[in-house]
């Protein structure tokens, strides 16, 4: 929960050494690593409309069939923005009296709709636009005013595109030198066309030939500096300036296409789409995380979030840090999976000296650590391994924290989601160490550590860093094995942790 | 944080048969139609609004203190017309916040000093900060963090939000004891 409200309290090392909470790492069971945000492929799995939660499965296919919208803005057809205070409108139904044509001593009633903000009350009504006569309003009927912007932004964003294009070329023929790729060796296969090979092995689209790329960049027109700027409106010097009907920035960056400066301009914008995003490991291309598609559906139909996986590090109590004072932290250590787990502390430094060494391992054997592809792709190719170089992790350490020796193990119990009915209390006996482990109650203990901040950073937060390994059970089918053979694997993983206390006080004497 | 223990005068709430604890300080009008479906806590100077319409809450829902339940109403040509305020499990309403939400779904937080506008839509697994106004008629999907006034949606949430929200509620159930005499 607290990673809900403050995200920079426990923050575990991912892989790559990207500092992240334990809810935004992912946990991949088949390289058995942690992967934040930058080391997993993020795909877009649906298209929904934040508002009415519509699906648009193909909306760019939708996209097309409507002029006004440029396609690459992904947007709704049905719901829009307020362009005053950026809410969304709601649409309000009136009846009109409209005098009959025919019969002008007639009148007849007539529902007519129009849309309005609930927040500051902008309608269409204030800017002129007609009301409409179904519910569903298309904005086909709200001409667009100005639109030369429109059209500029256009071809800068075809213009970016193409340059990327002609990057990613360079960038695959430079690639291309150096390793035998599999990339045109399976276009042969029946049924198959190139672009669908592509989509199945994980691979952007096809690119066009760089000549035509160039071509396509030597139209562009670079933007030309002017000599004369436009003349200021002749009342300017005279008329009162209403600074109440001037749009201000935030109103006028979200009209890109017309930057209206005054408000009788807005239009009503039409709501930009929200994604469902499944995420996939870089390194052996197995998905950790897919969502179902249904926009309201919470559930997943793969999920390897880190917190199902990793033991979850909180603080219980700090005593307030002094600045070169031992102070006592008690940490709650949580097994989150369903099986028994068994934590040793070492320092990070053994941490890094035991990773290195499992790398240069793994590269040597990886052909065993990740040689199962997905079913979908071991017919066509071995995965390319894509790999997040391990940076340094970027932060201070301004307290040191004592560890217990690395020899004690703390065993936490499997999680157990019918021991909450348990009133028994405690049944298992652990012989722990009474000095380290102060608390225990289910798959949850809490363990004493003590800190001393350092005395050249008062004032400052006190950051503590250490490592854990903890046993993990392993029970991934691979189709290499039979099922005969298969038992769940226990393997030792290592994780680091950095854990802020608070600001560093000074010393009383 | 794990949360430290939240200590109540034991004379002041009263604990029902599901476990629902309920402060003796609360405004719950129209008690027959409210149902609060266990362990479920309102703390003290909390309005429940059960005269205006059905008010349903789910497991271990959090209602802090002096927030507000009212379900909403809509003006028709022929009067006005209240709707039920359902709300999901695992749900958490900070202090001083008013909710007048047609649906409030699983797995919700609520931040402080937040309202929520008539005829609201909260899909599961959503996130008001502290001092949001939501405009009535908003919908909020689901793994979406609002803020602002008006509300609008300034992140996302992480994929497990789910047992995070149903940890935090749970806990705060536990660590809601009453102070030794």
């Amino acid at each position: 929960m607290a990673y809900l409200v403050r995200n920079d309290i426990v923050q575990y090392a991912c892989t790559c050494g990207q500092l992240r909470p334990i809810s935004f790492l992912y946990f991949c069971r088949h390289c058995l690593k942690l992967r934040c945000g930058y080391c997993v492929c993020h795909e877009v799995e649906s298209h929904y409309c934040s508002n009415c939660l519509e699906i648009l499965p193909s909306a760019e296919a939708r996209l097309k069939k409507n002029r006004h919208v440029p396609k690459h803005i992904r947007k709704c057809q049905a719901c829009f923005d307020c362009p005053n205070c950026l809410n969304t409108l709601a649409v309000r139904g009136t009846t009109v009296s409209v005098r009959d044509p025919e019969d002008p001593s007639k009148v007849n009633s007539q529902k007519k709709y129009y849309h309005a903000c609930f927040f500051c009350r902008w309608t269409t009504r204030d800017v002129g636009l007609p009301d409409q006569a179904v519910q569903t309003v298309s904005a086909n009927g709200w001409a667009q005013k100005n639109t030369s912007n429109l059209q500029r932004i256009t071809v800068l964003l075809e213009h970016a595109k193409l340059l990327g294009m002609l990057e990613r070329h360079e960038r695959e023929q430079r690639e291309k030198k150096f390793t035998t790729r599999f990339r045109r060796n399976f276009s042969h296969l029946p049924g198959l066309t190139a672009a669908h090979v592509r989509k199945r092995a994980g691979l952007p689209p096809e690119l066009p030939a760089p000549s035509t790329i160039k071509v396509n960049l030597a139209e562009f027109q670079p933007a030309v500096a002017k000599d004369t700027v436009q003349e200021l409106p002749s009342d300017i010097f005279t008329e009162e300036l209403d600074i109440s009907r001037v749009t201000t920035l935030a109103q006028r960056f979200a009209q890109p296409e017309t930057q209206p400066e005054n408000i009788e301009d807005l239009l009503p914008m039409y709501k930009h789409l929200s994604t469902k995003q499944s995420q996939r490991c870089r390194e052996c291309e197995h998905n950790v995380s897919k969502p179902e598609l249904n926009p309201s559906s919470i559930k997943f139909k793969i999920q390897q979030a880190a917190y199902f996986h990793v033991p979850e590090v909180r603080f219980v109590t700090i005593e307030p840090p002094i600045g070169g004072k031992p102070s006592e932290v008690v940490i709650l250590f949580i097994n989150p999976s369903q099986h028994p787990t068994t934590l040793s502390f070492i320092t990070l430094q053994e941490a890094e000296d035991e990773m290195k060494q499992y790398h240069s391992e793994g590269s040597a054997d990886t052909s065993v650590q990740q040689g199962e592809a997905p079913p979908s792709l071991s017919s066509l190719t071995k995965p390319v391994t894509v790999v997040e170089e391990q940076k340094p992790i970027d932060i201070s350490l301004t307290g040191e924290v004592l560890l217990p020796a690395p020899d004690i193990e703390i065993i936490l119990p499997p999680k157990d989601d019918a021991a909450e009915y348990d009133d028994s209390g405690e049944t298992q006996q652990f012989h722990d160490d009474p000095k380290i482990v102060i608390h225990r109650r289910a798959n949850k203990a809490s363990l004493r550590f003590t800190v001393v901040p350092k005395t050249d950073f008062i004032g400052e937060n006190c950051v503590i860093g250490f490592a854990f390994r903890y046993t993990y059970v392993n029970r991934i089918s691979s189709p290499a094995i039979s099922t005969s053979e298969q038992k769940p694997q226990k393997v030792q993983l290592c994780t680091r942790v950095f854990m802020n206390c608070g600001k560093i006080l000074e010393g009383t004497q | 944080m794990e949360l430290s223990d939240i200590l109540y005068n034991k004379a002041e709430y009263v604990e029902t048969a599901s476990g629902n604890k309920v402060s003796r300080h609360t405004v719950l009008c129209g008690s027959q139609n409210i149902v609060l479906h266990g362990k479920v806590i309102v703390q003290s100077d909390a309005i429940i609004r059960g005269d205006l319409a059905h008010v349903r809450t789910g497991r271990y829902c959090i209602v802090s203190k002096r927030a507000v339940l009212r379900p909403s109403f809509k003006k028709f040509s022929k009067g006005v017309a209240f709707f039920p305020l359902a709300m999901g499990d695992h749900v958490f309403v900070g202090e001083n916040s008013v909710v007048s939400a047609a649906m409030v779904g699983s797995y919700v937080y609520i931040g402080n000093n937040v309202v929520i506008g008539r005829r609201c839509i909260l899909k599961d697994c959503c996130y008001i900060e502290d001092n949001t106004v939501l405009p009535p008629e908003t919908v909020v999907p689901s793994f979406s963090r609002y803020a602002g006034s008006p509300g609008v949606c300034v992140g996302e949430l992480p994929e497990c939000t789910q047992e995070l929200m149903f940890d935090l509620t749970k806990n705060y159930y536990q660590h809601f004891i009453p102070a030794p005499q």
